[in-house]
C-alpha cells in the first residue's frame, strides 16, 4: 500500500501533475482574487492560472527607452480588469518628472477612464513604500501601480503578502539596471516595437514586446503583441517585416516564438 | 443728505448724485440676522429673530426672569446697546415693554433709541405713535389713513365691532396683542448642535499614544451624537491644552462624511506624527478636546453584510473605503499628493487637463462607474512631459514633417510621421488684459526605427507667423 512516490508520479503523471497544480495556488493563498486573463491562449497557457494572479506583485521592467511601453503595458491591463474601482498610481514626484507625467486623455486612448485614477505623489522612498502598502491593505481600489527605482528581495515579499492579503494585483515598474531576485509572481520585460499600422499607413495599434522572464509555477516566454484600446483586447502581431500578411493567420505560428 | 426709505431711485440719484447700489439679499441678510440673534441667546434663552410680517429687521428677546443677572432692565439695555455698537458697529433701537407688540411700536417710534415703559402702561405708551406701530399690512394702513386714522389712539377709543366688520380680523388682532388682551407666541431660534466632548485630566499626558487613547474614547461619545442627527463628520479640530495654557490644535478633514472611530483616530494619530505636535508637550496636556468643525447628513446604513457584491459597480462600502484611503494618503503626503484627473475644455494638450487634489470638491467622482470610450479621436501620448522641451529636427522643407530628430543627446531616425494636427492658440485667453499671441502649434506623432514613438510639434507657421520655426518634444505614446 505504501508506493513511493516516484513511483506514483511514473504511474500516473498526469494526474499528479493536475493535483499539483490544484494545490499549489491554495498554499501560495492567491485562490481568492480572480487571475487577470490577458484574453489570449498564447501567453494565458504560460500562466499558472490562466491569467496574471489577481492577489500578487508583478514586476514590469522597461527596457532602455521603453518608459512608456511599459506604462502602456500596465494601462492596458488595467483597462481589462473586472472591477470597475478606482485605481492608484503611486509615483515618486522624484525619479519621474524626466518622463513627464500620465496623461489622462492619453489614457483614455487607450481605453482607460482617466476618471477612475488617482494619482499620489510621494516625495522620499520610504513614502512610496508606505502609500503602496496603505492602498493594498485598504482594499478599496481595483490595483496598485507603483514605480520604485530599486527591490530587493526583503521588500518584494512584503509587498507580494500584501498584495496576497488584499487580493489585489500590485503592478510595480522598476528599473532594469539593478535586477535582484525578487519574490514577485511574474516578471516582465516591455519593449516597444513598430506600431501595427492600417493599409493607409497610419498608426492603428499600439504594439509591445513582452517578455515573461520570470514567472512562479508557470513557464517564461517572449511574445509580439497588439493592442486594441477599442476593444480591451491583446492580440499577436503579425510578422513585422512583412505586413502583408494577413495578421489573425499567422496568431498560431507566433504563439510559440518564445 | 436727505434721502427717504421707499423712494424711488430716480429722485434719490438726483438728491445725492453719487449713489453705490446694490440688490437685495435677504437670504444673506436673514442669516445673519438669525446669528445676531444666536449671540443675542447670551442674556436669554429665548431669542427670536423677526418674521417678514414684522420687518425681518430685528429680533424679540424674552428678557423675563433673566434681566436681574444682567443688574436690572437698566443695565441690561445699557449693556446690550453698548455691544451691539461696539462688537458689530450697529446703532440699534431697543425698547423693553411688557407685550412683544408695544415694544416692537417702541422700538421703531419712540424718539428715544432705548425705552424702557413700565407694567401695564402699554395703552398710554401708544396713544401717540402712528398707526403703523401695530404691524399692520401697507394695505389696511393706508385704508386707516384714508379714513382720517392717524394715531393709534384714534383708534383705541372706538368701538370695536366696525372695525370687525369692516378691516381684516388682523387690525383688532394686532391690536389685542400689543395690549397683552391676547397670547403673542415667540418662535425661539434654536442653536445648531455643537458636536463636541472635551476631557479634563488629573494628571497630564505626554506621549502621542495616551492621546490617541484619549481621542479615541471623546470620538466613540461623539459618535452616538452624530448617529442621533443622522450626520457625520466632514472636518474635525482636535485642542490639546498644555499645562502652560498653550493650545495646539489639529485639524483633519475628510473625504466623505464618517463616523468610524478607527478611521478618525487614525487620521488624528497620522497628523500628529507629521506635525510633529508631541514635541513640544512641555509639561504635558491637561485637557483634550474634540469637535466636529463641519458636520454633513450622512443617512444611516447597513455597515456589514457579506453578500457577493456586482463587480461592475463599486458598492457604497467600496466607495467609503476609497475615501478613507485617500484622507490617510493625504494626512501623511500631504494635501496636494493625492490627485485625480479633471478634463478642461481646452485645445493646448497641456491645459486640456488638471489635476486637482482629491477631496471633498467631488466625492462623486468616486462613484464612476462607466467604462472609458476614447472621446479624442485625435493620437493622445500617455506621458505628457512637464515642459515642451525643445529639439533640434531635419525636415526636408520648412513646413513638412520631420525626418530626424535629437533629443537629450540622442539622435532618432524617424520612420514615420504622421500629421500635422494643427492647434491654433487660444485667442479668447487673454493674460493680465493683453491677448496672447501665442504661435499655432503643428503636432506629427513620430516614431523612430526602434518604435518609440514621440509627439513633436512646430511652433508657428512657416512664413506667416515665423520664419524660423522652433520644435518641441511634448510627450511619449505607450
Amino acid at each position: 500500500m505504501t508506493l513511493g512516490p516516484g513511483f506514483s508520479v511514473l504511474r500516473n503523471r498526469t494526474a499528479v501533475a493536475e493535483e499539483l497544480r490544484r494545490l499549489l495556488p491554495k498554499m501560495e493563498g492567491v485562490r481568492k482574487a480572480a487571475p487577470i486573463p490577458f484574453g489570449l491562449a498564447a501567453i494565458d497557457r504560460y500562466l499558472p492560472q490562466g491569467g496574471l494572479a489577481g492577489g500578487a506583485l508583478h514586476e514590469i521592467v522597461p527596457e532602455p527607452d521603453a518608459l512608456s511601453a511599459a506604462f502602456g503595458f500596465v494601462v492596458a491591463l488595467l483597462a481589462r480588469l473586472a472591477r470597475v474601482h478606482t485605481l492608484f498610481f503611486v509615483v515618486p514626484a522624484y525619479g519621474f518628472r524626466r518622463y513627464g507625467r500620465l496623461y489622462g486623455h492619453g489614457a483614455c486612448a487607450l481605453g482607460l477612464d482617466p476618471n477612475r485614477l488617482i494619482l499620489v505623489e510621494t516625495a522620499r522612498r520610504q513614502d512610496t513604500l508606505w502609500a503602496i502598502e496603505e492602498a493594498l491593505h485598504s482594499r478599496a481600489p481595483a490595483a496598485v501601480v507603483g514605480l520604485i527605482d530599486k527591490l530587493d528581495l526583503r521588500l518584494s515579499q512584503r509587498l507580494q503578502l500584501a498584495a496576497t492579503d488584499a487580493g489585489l494585483p500590485l503592478f510595480l515598474l522598476r528599473p532594469a539596471e539593478i535586477l535582484q531576485s525578487s519574490a514577485a509572481a511574474t516578471r516582465w520585460r516591455v519593449d516597444a516595437l513598430p506600431a501595427a499600422r492600417d493599409r493607409f499607413g497610419l498608426i492603428a495599434r499600439a504594439r509591445w514586446r513582452l517578455m515573461l522572464e520570470r514567472c512562479r509555477n508557470g513557464r517564461s516566454g517572449e511574445w509580439m503583441v497588439e493592442y486594441d484600446h477599442v476593444a480591451h483586447r491583446f492580440s499577436l502581431a503579425a510578422a513585422l517585416a512583412d505586413s502583408a500578411l494577413p495578421r489573425d493567420a499567422n496568431e498560431n505560428s507566433f504563439s510559440q516564438a518564445g | 443728505m436727505g434721502l427717504v426709505l421707499g423712494e424711488p431711485l430716480a429722485d434719490a440719484r438726483a438728491k445725492a448724485g453719487e449713489l453705490q447700489l446694490h440688490a437685495v439679499d435677504s437670504a444673506t441678510d436673514a442669516t445673519a440676522l438669525r446669528r445676531l440673534a444666536l449671540w443675542a441667546t447670551r442674556y436669554t434663552p429665548t431669542a427670536s429673530p423677526w418674521s417678514a410680517a414684522n420687518g425681518a429687521d430685528g429680533f424679540f428677546l424674552d428678557i423675563e426672569g433673566a434681566a436681574h443677572l444682567f443688574g436690572g432692565e437698566e443695565a441690561l439695555l445699557a449693556d446690550l446697546s453698548a455691544r451691539l455698537e461696539k462688537n458689530f458697529g450697529l446703532p440699534a433701537r431697543i425698547a423693553i415693554a411688557d407685550t412683544s407688540g408695544t415694544a416692537w411700536a417702541l422700538a421703531r417710534f419712540h424718539a428715544a433709541r432705548n425705552c424702557i415703559l413700565p407694567g401695564g402702561r402699554e395703552a398710554e405708551a401708544l396713544l401717540p405713535l402712528p398707526v403703523e406701530a401695530l404691524r399692520l399690512s401697507p394695505e389696511t394702513c393706508a385704508t386707516l389713513r384714508r379714513l382720517g386714522f392717524k394715531t393709534v389712539g384714534a383708534l383705541l377709543d372706538k368701538p370695536r365691532a366696525p372695525f370687525a366688520a369692516r378691516f381684516p380680523a388682523e387690525l383688532l388682532c394686532r391690536i389685542d396683542q400689543a395690549l397683552g388682551r391676547i397670547e403673542e407666541p415667540l418662535v425661539p431660534i434654536i442653536a445648531p448642535p455643537v458636536y463636541h466632548s472635551l476631557r479634563y485630566l488629573i494628571e497630564p499626558i505626554i506621549t502621542q499614544e495616551a492621546v490617541i487613547a484619549l481621542t479615541r474614547r471623546l470620538m466613540q461619545t461623539l459618535t452616538h451624537v452624530l448617529t442621533r442627527d443622522d450626520v457625520g463628520a466632514r472636518a474635525l479640530r482636535l485642542s490639546l491644552y498644555r499645562v502652560d495654557g498653550a493650545v495646539e490644535t489639529i485639524d483633519v478633514g475628510l473625504t466623505l462624511p464618517t463616523r468610524n472611530v478607527s478611521h478618525v483616530t487614525r487620521l488624528l494619530d497620522l497628523k500628529l506624527e507629521a506635525q510633529a505636535a508631541m514635541h513640544d508637550a512641555g509639561f504635558g496636556f491637561e485637557a483634550i478636546g474634540l469637535a466636529v468643525t463641519r458636520a454633513e447628513p450622512m443617512p444611516a446604513q447597513q455597515t456589514e453584510l457579506d453578500i457577493q457584491n456586482h463587480p461592475e459597480v463599486p458598492d457604497e462600502h467600496s466607495i467609503e473605503r476609497c475615501a478613507a484611503l485617500i484622507d490617510t494618503l493625504r494626512q501623511r503626503l500631504g494635501p496636494h499628493s493625492v490627485r485625480w484627473f479633471t478634463p478642461v475644455p481646452s485645445h493646448i494638450p497641456e491645459r486640456a487637463e488638471m489635476l486637482l487634489p482629491a477631496n471633498a470638491s467631488n466625492p462623486a467622482k468616486l462613484k464612476t462607474t462607466a467604462g472609458a470610450e476614447p472621446t479624442e479621436e485625435k493620437p493622445r501620448p500617455l506621458l505628457l512631459l512637464p515642459q515642451a522641451e525643445p529639439t533640434e529636427v531635419v525636415a526636408l522643407i520648412p513646413d513638412g514633417p520631420p525626418r530626424r530628430f535629437r533629443w537629450r543627446g540622442v539622435t532618432y531616425e524617424i520612420a514615420g510621421a504622421e500629421g500635422p494636427e494643427r492647434i491654433a492658440s487660444e485667442w479668447w485667453r487673454n493674460h493680465n488684459g493683453h491677448r496672447s499671441a501665442e504661435p499655432t502649434r503643428d503636432y506629427y506623432l513620430v516614431e523612430d526605427t526602434g518604435g518609440h514613438r514621440f509627439w513633436l510639434y512646430r511652433e508657428g507657421l512657416y512664413e506667416r507667423e515665423t520664419a524660423a520655426a522652433r520644435w518641441f518634444v511634448q510627450g511619449l505614446f505607450a
